[in-house]
């Protein structure tokens, strides 16, 4: 169970290698028994070079790929996972773990301790798991709080000496780095025994817990009558528990009101002690009905130093919290657009911010705008080719707004636009953005006097609440759309218009 | 080189980072390893530049000291370098005691003989015991950190020298019990038990103790090797880590401890579960493989031990904890999962493929673990990706595949949607709410729509032909499914006949359920459409791949319409490459008239040369001949370019190959008969060979040329019957026969080989003379020998004879040739020499050893070769 090596590659389209080596770490005493383990099956490392252009090339982040390439393009080269095969210096290179993000590529490869002739099933190779959290824990160091690229470079630099703490011969010991920089920074503290290893030091100070409940809301809204709206939201909570001693025990409780909706699909981390079988078994799979575990949901735990993620959960509201349709129709070189979006009655009408932003993608730019609004004030970025309807604070006391117009385009130029595989044609969406403090959609909140910690003095707590939306797509209905399977599903047919009917009782 | 500057280090470091091999070549590299151990004690360069040497030597250990030797040498100059350190806080001594031990693990110096191995060893057992090991090692404030560190250093030693610390287990126990850092000591401890017990378990012996002999080796005595050369043989890939292998399989011997043995290991495995909490969650996924390895083996340890930690770990979104879990249910099965745990976990598996929470490669791998998931009790074969019998449609519902995904995710969930799908044909179930299959023509008909864009990304068409691929590979035998993506497939090629390489390709991978099918589809959609076309490379490209020996008719018409238009060299060649698919496919009629007049029309004068080849080879060769011809070439299989290749496969065909001697021949028994000396030839052969035409040459025309020697078949281990080689000699003299045979191989190829020389004997050429009449023999006999003088020569010599004596010589060799014989004492033998020389022997009163030969012939040229040959005949016997 341990790592051959590891890259970080930003992906830098538009120049000659398309990318740079920005950091790299191999581990010897690993590819020692690498050698042994997969026998006449070995490839070694390449250098980074090499591995950069074979990384690119199978990614697809090489700029060329006008012609076909049969080691890339054929039929059969099938990949189900971000585990890839890289063909260097005559062999192939497997398996190399690999994603994107943020126009980084993290990639690693696992030792296997055996042939790699035939190939064993990734569930079977123990590093792959590890490969995943290594890249994972380098790619929320990075990413965590990082605004700009001299900060990138700060925590790049920062990386040769994590890695010496965290992975020092390629068997990773901490998938958080930020734990492990405290560690180098703790050095001097003497510890007690029983320390955990995921907990570097111990707080002293003033006792306070801060429980902050974040809900996003997406949906698929497309105003047809053979396809369902769809609409999840995912919740996550998070805590940063400032208390002192080596192991403060904290249980918080998180409820619902009464026609609140019930929290599934809960994961927890690994700090958490125990779980009630109720909370473990409670999964959007099943069809919810009036039985549902509907809390309140217990969490004990010991915490870490840090702010940290103490579960993430999914629910199923009634209805989603702005309902909306969007129509477009293309005339030739200009498209008639109409909007309607209309808040339910049961969401806080008191929002951080609040936007439309009605994109127009595979066409030139806009030349002229023709329209008329209800209700806020409507932006138009030419160049872009994309309207933003900013809605506000609140909506108006019949809660119901719309958009209509006109918009003509200029000539489209490849250079600028980038292609669009969704929008082709009439298919176009609108995607809400908003936000809404101090409120969960579930109605879900921690009560503070439901917090027991079991530590010296009374912390101060303090819990906090928002909505904000991510994905929530209005579809042109007037054209197709893509869809899910949950969007045909019959099931859902039988109740496809109630939501529609809720808003309109 | 004097000491170097910060900066020049730092460029050093940067040119050797950027490509070591290239470095290591330069002028500088061989010095590298020696300036960077030298410069560690230097006193001008910073903490952080050295720091930077070391993780240098961390990465590279191999490049900079590439044999065992230099290994050990650096390692001991690091352990010096660590040893002289002052006593003050130090940020080297950690890179130091990492980069001492990469260099001996790395560098294959870990070992008994080793000095460097003899005083890191104790040292490192002494840091993480947590003894004060006195000056030189810092400040107490580094204690706790350098004890980790060796806990680290001792852990990478064991795993790549298992059973290193089999003599330490107790000691590393009762660490565990005291103060010590409970990572690096659990991780520590579970792998030395792990290797352990795999060594024990191989060498059948029990555990000796080992888990409770208590005390440390004694500061400056022999480290014990004794695990450590078994366990030599333990790193090698004979075991594999998924637990599910049986254990006779992986090489795991079943170990039986004792009762007592049982009691200690259990209550290791519980110490170390128990304070498993204590540990980051990778460390805990560490802990449960390694546990769940060491004692799957063990007879009577039930892994009851494991399930208190089960609901903690399948409550998290961990990914390595969630792997972990699924190893220990691999590893145990019913032993630990019940049937209702083994449908919890894999809920909880459902859930977390899908959870919006995570990130997209954990969704991908979570999905992996799905269809590979180990089931308690398996209904499908091994080894293939299944949908586990308790993840029906429902539990699957939000696993499905949709537009929206990207490339990979797009795979994995419609490669579940067509196992479902397979499934659901199975079952025949009617009235569901759920049509898999329905929705799957949808997605790929979306697939099929995007990758229709003209000026789309290629991605987006790799993905529909992978797609079809998927679904070609789950759903051969669905006809519900195939016909529509035939026909979706061949609307794909009329919107964007570009993706022409894409279908050449598809149809090289599907198997005949879809391949047929639209290589027909696809033949019509390119012919029924002749004439000038943007596409017509792209439909030459297809037809060259689809025709075939159904409706030629149109496809020749299709070819005689679009040779107007082939205009250029490029698609007079694809114009071509589809008349060549047709002559392969035997396509007669029609095809030689286009050839024809593609001969005299073409443009090019290649394209009208290869017309003219096509239409020769249509007109001389036959049917299977001509498929060999224009078969793909066995020469350079793998050329991309068809031309070359194509002209390669003509050449390997139509040209005769040098071929290494598939036969042996060899000259069989004398058959002293007729007219003419006549060899008889047996033949062994080593392959099947057809038309075999041997061929003979004589050196030094000393017999008239040889006509060649005809053999339709020859097989292996099938006994031929001799072959005769009449021989035409022009002067009476032994020669060498240059021989060649030319032959076709199973394969069609007519080859060419040089076989040895064969040797024509000067006996080889004995005639004997027309029977002399009855009666009078002595007469005959009598009236030959006067007549060799006075043009001749006599001679009288000595030829010994073997303890067999003068009759069985005279039998084995001469018996044809005597005329008149009294055995056993007097012979006399006449030989005819063509073409007109004769050889007279008269032996007479043999003694013991030998008999007087009187000899004469009418050729002088004979006498010596007749005296070596009586002479040999002795030694020939």
């Amino acid at each position: 169970m341990a790592q051959r090596a590891v890259w970080l590659i930003s992906h830098e389209p538009g120049t000659p290698l398309c990318g740079t080596v920005r950091f790299s770490r191999r581990y010897p005493t690993v590819e020692k028994r690498a050698r042994v383990f997969n026998g006449t099956s070995y490839v070694p490392i390449p250098e980074d070079g090499p591995f950069l252009k074979a990384l690119l090339f199978e990614l697809r982040l090489l700029d060329d790929d006008k012609d076909f390439v049969e080691s890339r393009d054929s039929c059969s080269h099938i990949n189900k996972t971000s585990v890839y095969g890289l063909l260097v210096g005559g062999g192939e290179l497997w398996p190399v773990v690999a994603f994107l993000k943020n126009n980084m590529i993290y990639a690693c490869v696992p030792l296997v301790e055996q042939t790699l002739s035939p190939r064993p099933p990734l569930i079977s190779i123990s590093g792959i798991s590890q490969s995943f959290e290594l890249l994972f824990g380098i790619q929320d160091f990075l990413h965590l709080g990082q605004k700009n690229d001299t900060e990138l470079n700060t925590k790049l630099n920062q990386l040769p000496d994590l890695l010496l703490q965290a992975c020092p011969f390629g068997t990773l010991l901490d998938a958080n780095l930020q734990n492990s920089l405290d560690s180098i920074n703790f050095a001097s503290v003497t510890h007690p025994q029983k320390q955990p290893a995921w907990k570097v030091g111990t707080y002293k100070g003033k006792p306070q817990v801060s429980i902050s409940i974040t809900e996003k809301v997406k949906s698929m809204q497309y105003d047809k009558q053979d396809i369902a709206d769809t609409w999840q939201v995912v919740g996550a909570v998070t805590c940063k528990c400032d208390l002192e001693g080596i192991m403060p025990n904290v249980t918080i409780s998180l409820s619902l009101p009464t026609n609140g909706s019930p929290l599934q699909d809960i994961l927890v981390h690994p700090c958490v002690t125990s779980l009630d079988s109720a909370i473990l078994t409670s999964s959007s799979i099943d069809a919810m009905d009036d039985s549902a575990f509907s809390g309140p949901y217990k969490f004990p735990f010991t915490p870490p130093l840090e702010s940290f993620n103490l579960c993430y959960y999914t629910s199923q509201v009634p209805v989603p919290p702005i309902l909306g349709f969007y129509q477009m129709k293309e005339e030739e070189i200009q498209v008639k657009i109409t909007v309607n979006l209309k808040l339910h009655e049961s969401v806080k009408n008191n929002f951080e911010f609040c936007e439309a932003r009605i994109p127009f993608y595979n066409r030139g730019p806009i030349t002229h705008v023709e329209y008329k609004v209800s209700f806020g004030q409507l932006e138009v970025f030419r160049e872009k080719s994309l309207l933003i309807w900013i809605i506000g604070q609140k909506f108006p006391k019949s809660m119901e707004i719309s958009l209509s117009g006109t918009v003509t385009f200029g000539a489209k130029s490849h250079e600028k636009q980038p292609f669009d595989e969704i929008c082709i044609g009439g298919t176009a969406y609108l995607k809400l953005h908003f936000k809404i403090l101090d409120y969960t959609l579930t109605g879900c909140y921690a009560d503070q006097h439901s917090v027991q910690v079991f530590a010296s003095g009374k912390p101060k707590i303090s819990t906090h609440r928002k909505l904000i939306s991510s994905d929530y797509y209005i579809w042109n209905s007037k054209a197709p759309a893509p869809i899910t399977y949950g969007s045909l599903l019959l099931i859902s047919h039988c109740f496809r218009d109630i939501h529609r009917l809720l808003y309109h009782p | 080189m004097g000491p170097l500057s910060r900066e020049t280090w730092a460029q050093r470091l940067g040119a050797f980072r950027a490509s070591p091999s290239a470095f290591m070549a330069g002028p500088e590299g061989e010095d590298l390893g020696r300036d960077l151990l030298n410069e560690l004690r230097s006193e001008k360069l910073s903490e952080q530049t050295k720091v930077s040497l070391l993780a240098l030597s961390l990465e590279y250990p191999a490049q900079l000291w590439p044999d065992a030797a230099a290994a050990e040498a650096a390692a001991t100059s690091l352990l010096d370098t660590l040893v002289l350190l002052p006593p003050r806080p130090s940020a080297l001594r950690r890179p130091l005691l990492l980069a001492a031990t990469t260099a001996l693990a790395a560098g294959n110096a870990l070992g008994p003989t080793s000095g460097a191995s003899r005083r890191l060893l104790p040292l490192l057992l002494g840091l993480a015991s947590g003894r004060d090991l006195g000056r030189g090692f810092g400040p107490a404030s580094e204690q706790r950190p350098l004890q980790a560190t060796a806990c680290e250093c001792l852990r990478e030693l064991e795993s790549c020298k298992p059973g290193l610390l089999g003599g330490c287990l107790g000691l590393l126990r009762s660490l565990l019990g005291q103060e010590g850092p409970v990572q690096p000591l659990s991780l520590l401890l579970a792998l030395a038990l792990r290797n352990t017990l795999v060594i024990q378990a191989r060498a059948r012996a029990g555990l000796q103790g080992l888990l409770v002999a208590g005390d440390m080796p004694a500061a400056g005595g022999p480290w014990n090797w004794t695990l450590a050369e078994e366990g030599d043989a333990n790193l090698q890939p004979q075991a594999p880590s998924w637990p599910a292998a049986e254990e006779e399989e992986c090489g795991l011997a079943v170990l039986e401890p004792s009762p007592e043995e049982a009691r200690e290991l259990r209550a290791a495995v519980a110490q170390l579960l128990d304070t498993s909490y204590l540990l980051t969650p990778v460390a805990q996924a560490q802990l449960l493989w390694l546990l769940g390895w060491a004692l799957r083996g063990l007879r009577g340890q039930p892994p009851v031990l494991f399930k208190p930690q089960l609901v903690r770990l399948l409550g998290t979104a961990q990914l390595t904890l969630l792997h972990a879990v699924l190893a220990l249910k691999a590893a145990f099965g019913e032993a630990l999962f019940t049937a209702q745990d083994e449908a919890l976990l894999l809920r909880r598996l459902t859930l977390a493929a899908q959870h919006p929470a995570l990130p997209l490669p954990a969704h991908l791998f979570y999905l992996h673990c799905l269809l590979n998931f180990p089931e308690n009790w398996p209904l499908g074969p091994t080894g293939e990706e299944t949908a586990p019998l308790l993840l029906g449609p429902r539990l699957c519902r939000g696993l499905l595949p949709s537009l929206l995904h990207d490339p990979s995710a797009l795979l994995a969930h419609l490669h579940l949607l067509c196992l479902l799908c397979a499934e659901d044909e199975e079952k025949e179930e009617k009235g569901q709410d759920w049509c898999p299959r329905h929705y799957l023509g949808e997605l790929l008909a979306g697939l099929r729509q995007r990758a229709a864009l003209h000026g789309g990304p290629r991605a987006l068409a790799t993905l529909c032909f992978q797609a079809s691929y998927l679904v070609v590979h789950c759903l051969a035998t669905q006809p519900t499914v195939l016909t529509p993506l035939t026909h979706g497939l061949a609307r794909l090629y009329r919107a964007r006949p570009a993706l022409a390489p894409h279908f050449v390709d598809l149809l090289d991978r599907v198997g005949p359920e879809l391949g047929e099918p639209l290589r027909t589809a696809l033949r019509q959609e390119v012919v029924s459409r002749p004439g000038r076309d943007e596409a017509l490379r792209w439909h030459l490209q297809i037809l060259s791949k689809v025709a075939d020996g159904k409706a030629p008719s149109a496809t020749l018409g299709f070819l005689r319409a679009a040779a107007a238009h082939c205009t250029d060299w490029g698609l007079q060649q694809a114009l071509l490459q589809v008349c060549r698919a047709l002559l392969r496919a035997g396509v007669g009629e029609g095809l030689a008239d286009l050839l024809q007049a593609l001969a005299r029309h073409l443009e090019d004068p290649d394209g009208r040369d290869h017309a003219r080849l096509y239409y020769i080879l249509l007109a001389h060769l036959a049917g299977p001949k001509l498929g060999v011809a224009l078969g793909p070439s066995l020469a350079a299989p793998a050329l991309t370019s068809s031309l070359v290749a194509e002209n390669q496969g003509f050449a390997a065909v139509l040209m005769v190959q040098e071929a290494p001697a598939p036969m042996r021949l060899s000259v069989g028994p004398r058959r002293a008969a007729g007219p003419v000396p006549v060899l008889q030839l047996q033949v062994e052969v080593l392959e099947p060979l057809y038309s075999v035409e041997l061929r003979f040459r004589v050196e030094g025309q000393l017999y008239a040329p040889l006509g060649a020697v005809h053999v339709p078949c020859l097989l292996p281990g099938r006994p031929c019957r001799p072959l005769h080689l009449p021989l035409q000699p022009r002067r009476p003299a032994p020669a060498q026969l240059a021989v060649r045979a030319l032959f076709a191989t199973p394969a069609g190829l007519t080859c060419h080989a040089h076989l040895p020389p064969l040797p024509v004997n000067f006996a080889d050429l004995f005639l004997p003379f027309p029977r002399a009449p009855d009666g009078d023999k002595q007469g005959f006999f009598e009236e030959l020998w006067d007549s060799c003088l006075p043009e001749g020569a006599e001679s009288r010599l000595w030829c010994p004879l073997g303890p067999q004596g003068l009759e069985a010589l005279v039998a084995r060799h001469l018996d044809p040739f005597v005329v008149v014989a009294q055995p056993p004492t007097s012979y006399h033998v006449a030989i005819r020499l063509p073409p007109a020389s004769r050889l007279l022997l008269r032996l007479e009163a043999a003694q013991g050893d030998g008999v007087p030969v009187a000899l004469r012939t009418d050729d002088w040229a004979v006498l010596p070769l007749a005296g070596d040959y009586l002479r040999g005949l002795s030694a020939a016997v």
